[in-house]
């Protein structure tokens, strides 16, 4: 038992109050007058007798009642174990992240979990549950002890990126539901890329006791293969090349041989001297690939202590150059040539442009095309406007200029929304540049140089239920996105003509046509890397396109041969979590093919193991390195609470003072007839 | 009309005057009521002429018929002497209500003054005594003599203790003539010593009456808790328990009132308990029943 305020323990003194009044202070009682005491006799003894010990009943509430109050200002509490053990509930968190693929690590910690298991009590409730990208839950709270341990023997090594914010914010959720005190014990290798940003995310609700398990007592040396920059699509194979970067966690300068693998063989090997704790670049100058997709890696021979990541996946596909209609008018030639030219001058140019006046693209077909730019033209054909629409709900895309031609016109034609206005900068004299850019725009990945372009003309459109990419700085907006049916809508609110804007002579205007070309034609989500637990869009998210694509299913095939999804999910969802690594095989609801490599995320690759102060912080026992042979017993008792004892206190008080306030009315009712 | 004569009525009275008649008023409002009641000037006797008696009294019809003088005598001509001794000590001071027992011995006294001279139109006296005789007015019917017996009640203030061997000595000094002697008192005495200190005060033919005042918290004391007694006489404390007060005291004064109602009527002494809650009728009524005229 301690005191929170013990200051307050001074207020003890007070007890001395009913000391001074009842035993010190001279008792007075005023005689009460009668006519004759003829007929009275003493009745001293007994009535002094009583008359004491209603005093010092009336002393000892008093001084109970100072006693109680003192006391309950020093705030007591009492320590003592939260809950029995019994009444806790034992959850098991195993870390299957892609890191526990290292040495023993995962064996190990499954081997730890089913001892702290082994000797939970047989009351004791226990869960299991593995932590990788999220915290999953095994089984639910069951005192089974072969459900338990049949659940951490299924255990599996993943490819997740761990994250311990997950398990803090799991740990929140769960307190919601589960009452009682919970004992977490962590069987991970405390790497330092596992924690989150922010500390807080990781630390546990109150009535959560951590124990931790590290099961890696060192950091061991690792190369592994960092990033890999290749094309998704090419043409030509001669003009690809693939760059890959090789990192060295913790280790000495070593050579390491690279290799190139495509579709299974190795096409090429080079030697790299990879410096100590640092990196090296290798650059392989072509990537012969067959039409079709190939299923290519990058390939080191580390002989380090984890061989998991010393690969990283990509998927290429070759294809003919894929044809890009140029809708303008007859009196434009200069947009068809800054667009061609940047087309032509993207790094992985797989696209030939093909322009054509607005008169002659009546009976053109857009479905034969990657994408349609339609570049300031005042008016199409509707023969071409209803099958642009058609092509568009169906998963083709549009691009769209609105250059000054516009600025007469009330709807702009496929994208659906009317020009409210019109700003000519150039008649105040002046121009106006890009105030706001949304850089997660696949469009708008390199867009650096946007800031440097200035505009003279830009209409005004409203955005309706549009993606506004790009603002000028008078807010205007300058790039939309907007999601038709399966398809998507760009609309530029200026000219590529070079008058109504100079952004086709800065350097920014080829990126942003390579990849907006990239974005549009669906080329981006087609093929290339992701990464583990990233998200690929099965389906389009908006009302309107779901309820076009209700019916036709999606397709994927798992690194493993296998169908993650069911029929049923096949038909209806929307979107698909890459939870391993390997190729995925697609077929979107769109039509569309797609081969996926998906490579774990290389920060697992980074064996660094969590400080122990931190670790000491984080369980908050100052007993981190918890050895694994602790029992689940002896953790609990380690943990002490403070409960306080104020709420009793208080209900003493309330009673002492209802039975001083009885026996004062009484001795002071007797005071008040002797008056 | 009741409820003037109620004590704690009369204590909002400022004035024995106007308590007296407010009193006395009421009271023979209530007799007038009452047939067999009156005292109007009806023939009470024949007395036989002596030397000395007022010739316009002689019944010269009689004179006439049988040559022998009588003296006629009415009702309404025969005085009662009216003397009331007062016991003025401290004891007297005690009232557990608006009325202390020298209150209500006052506002009896007064009444009695007022329905003897006022309305009976009989001499009255007064004599105050505690240890000695503190005051004395003769009994009189001179003009202003109820003004004077007010003021010697007002006057009247309890101090000392009773004593009633030492004063009555004196009393039969001025006792000469019979009449209706009243002691009003708290008679915290034995007795035994009561009678004998005021029975010779009959001897001279007088009536004697006893109004013992108490207050009705001395018949029946409570007591809450133990309490220190403090004599309002001698200063003497006792400590004195609930229980005791609830059982032997009451045994003890209901002895009391009982071998004091005894013991008078043994004597030929008539005796009333007037107790301070209680309406003054009953001394009024006593005393019309002890008056010559009113039998």
């Amino acid at each position: 038992m301690g005191f929170l305020a013990p200051w307050f323990l001074a207020g003890l003194a007070a007890v001395g109050l009913p000391v001074y009044i009842h035993l010190l202070r001279r008792q007075t009682t005023t005689p009460r007058p009668v006519s004759s005491l003829m007929f009275f006799e003493r009745g001293t003894q007994s009535s002094t007798r009583h008359r004491r010990l209603r005093y010092l009943l009336l002393f000892a509430l008093r001084a109970l009642l100072m006693l109680l109050l003192a006391l309950a200002f020093a705030n007591p509490f009492l320590r003592r174990s939260s809950a029995a053990a019994s009444d806790r509930l034992l959850l098991v968190a195993v870390d299957n992240s892609f890191s526990m693929r290292a040495g023993t690590r995962l064996a190990d910690a499954k081997r730890e979990a089913l001892e702290v298991l082994a000797t939970r009590k047989p009351s004791q409730p226990a869960q299991v549950t593995v932590l990788g990208g999220e915290l999953q839950v095994l089984t639910q709270p069951i005192k089974d002890a072969g459900a338990l341990r049949t659940a951490v023997e299924s255990i599996q090594p993943g490819d997740s990126h761990g994250n311990f914010g997950e398990l803090g914010r799991g740990m929140r959720a769960l307190v919601e539901t589960v009452h009682t005190p919970i004992e977490l014990h962590l069987f991970s290798d405390m790497q330092v890329s596992n924690m989150p940003t922010n500390f807080a995310d990781m630390v546990m609700p109150g009535n959560v006791s951590l124990v931790l398990h590290p099961v890696a007592k060192a950091t061991v040396p690792n190369w592994t293969v960092e990033s890999v920059e290749a094309p998704g699509q090419l043409v030509d194979p001669k003009k690809a090349r693939v760059l890959a970067v090789i990192a060295g966690h913790q280790t000495p300068v070593a050579t390491r041989t690279v290799s190139l693998v495509i579709n299974g063989a190795v096409v090429a090997t080079k030697k790299v001297e990879v410096p100590a704790d640092g990196r090296a670049t290798v650059v392989f100058e072509s990537l012969d690939v067959p039409y079709g997709a190939s299923r290519c890696e990058i390939r080191i021979d580390a002989a380090d202590g984890f061989p998991a990541d010393d690969a990283s996946s990509f998927a290429v596909k070759r294809a003919d150059p894929e044809r890009v209609l140029f809708v303008h008018q007859a009196g434009d030639p200069r947009s068809p040539l800054y667009f061609g030219a940047a087309l032509a001058a993207a790094a992985q140019a797989s696209f030939v442009l093909q322009p054509i006046n607005v008169e002659q693209a009546a009976d053109v077909d857009p479905t034969k095309y990657a994408f349609v730019v339609l570049s300031d033209v005042p008016s199409i054909p509707s023969i071409l406007e209803n099958s642009l629409l058609r092509d568009v709900q169906n998963g083709g895309s549009v691009l769209i200029a609105a250059g000054t031609s516009e600025a007469h016109r009330q709807r702009i034609p496929i994208f659906g929304e009317s020009v409210t206005d019109a700003h000519f900068y150039s008649r105040v004299g002046g121009f106006s540049t890009v105030g706001q850019v949304d850089a997660a725009h696949p469009a708008m990945k390199d867009s650096a140089g946007w800031a440097d372009a200035k505009f003279f003309y830009a209409s005004v459109v409203d955005p309706g239920r549009s993606r506004i990419v790009a603002r000028l700085a008078d807010g205007t907006p300058l790039l939309l996105d907007k999601q038709i049916g399966q398809g998507h809508v760009l609309l530029f609110a200026s000219g590529f003509e070079n008058v109504t804007n100079d952004l086709p002579l800065h350097p920014a205007f080829v990126p942003f046509v390579d990849h907006a070309a990239r974005y549009l034609s669906g080329e981006e989500g087609l093929s290339g890397a992701r990464t583990v637990d990233s998200f690929v869009q099965l389906r389009s998210t908006t009302s309107e396109a779901a309820a076009r694509s209700q019916g036709t299913t999606v397709e994927i095939i798992g690194p493993d041969g296998k169908r993650p999804l069911s029929l049923q999910e096949e038909a209806t969802v929307q979107s698909f979590r890459l939870t391993h690594a390997g190729f995925y095989q697609m077929r979107f609801a769109n039509g569309r093919d797609a081969l996926i490599a998906v490579n774990p995320d290389r920060r697992e690759s980074g064996l660094d193991l969590m400080p122990d102060d931190v670790l000491k912080l984080w369980s908050g026992n100052g007993s981190p390195g918890v050895s694994a042979t602790q029992t689940a017993g002896t953790a609990v008792e380690q943990k002490n609470s403070a409960y306080s004892l104020w709420w009793w206190f208080m209900l003493l008080i309330l009673i002492a003072a209802v039975a001083e306030s009885l026996v004062a009315s009484r001795h002071l009712g007797t005071q008040r007839e002797e008056v | 009309m009741q409820r003037f004569l109620d004590p704690a009525v009369l204590a909002g009275i400022s004035g024995l005057d106007l308590i007296a008649k407010t009193v006395v008023d009421g009271f023979v409002a209530g007799l007038h009521r009452s047939p067999d009641f009156g005292f109007s000037q009806e023939f009470a006797e024949y007395r036989a002429y002596t030397p000395g008696d007022d010739l316009r009294h002689v019944d010269w019809n009689l004179f006439a018929r049988t040559e022998r003088c009588y003296l006629k005598r009415y009702r309404g001509e025969t005085n009662s002497q009216l003397t009331i001794l007062l016991d003025a000590s401290n004891s007297m001071n005690y009232g557990s209500h608006a009325v202390s027992k020298m209150d209500y011995a006052r506002y009896a006294a007064a009444s009695l003054f007022y329905l003897a001279i006022h309305n009976q139109r009989d001499p009255a006296g007064l004599i105050v005594f505690d240890d000695e005789v503190r005051n004395y007015i003769r009994p009189s019917t001179r003009q202003g003599q109820l003004h004077r017996l007010l003021a010697g009640l007002e006057q009247a203030e309890p101090r000392a203790r009773t004593n009633f061997m030492k004063p009555l000595a004196h009393f039969q000094e001025f006792l000469r003539r019979r009449g209706v002697v009243l002691v009003i008192s708290d008679f915290y005495e034995s007795p035994e010593v009561i009678v004998k200190t005021i029975e010779p005060l009959r001897f001279h033919g007088s009536d004697v009456v006893l109004f013992h005042v108490l207050d009705p918290k001395e018949i029946r004391p409570e007591l809450r808790g133990p309490s220190i007694l403090v004599d309002m006489e001698t200063e003497q404390r006792l400590e004195v328990i609930p229980e005791y007060v609830k059982s032997e005291y009451r045994r003890k004064m209901d002895g009391h009132l009982q071998q004091m109602q005894e013991r008078t009527r043994a004597a030929g002494l008539d005796y009333h308990l007037l107790v301070t809650d209680k309406p003054l009728d009953a001394a009024l009524s006593e005393y019309l029943f002890l008056r010559p005229g009113g039998r």
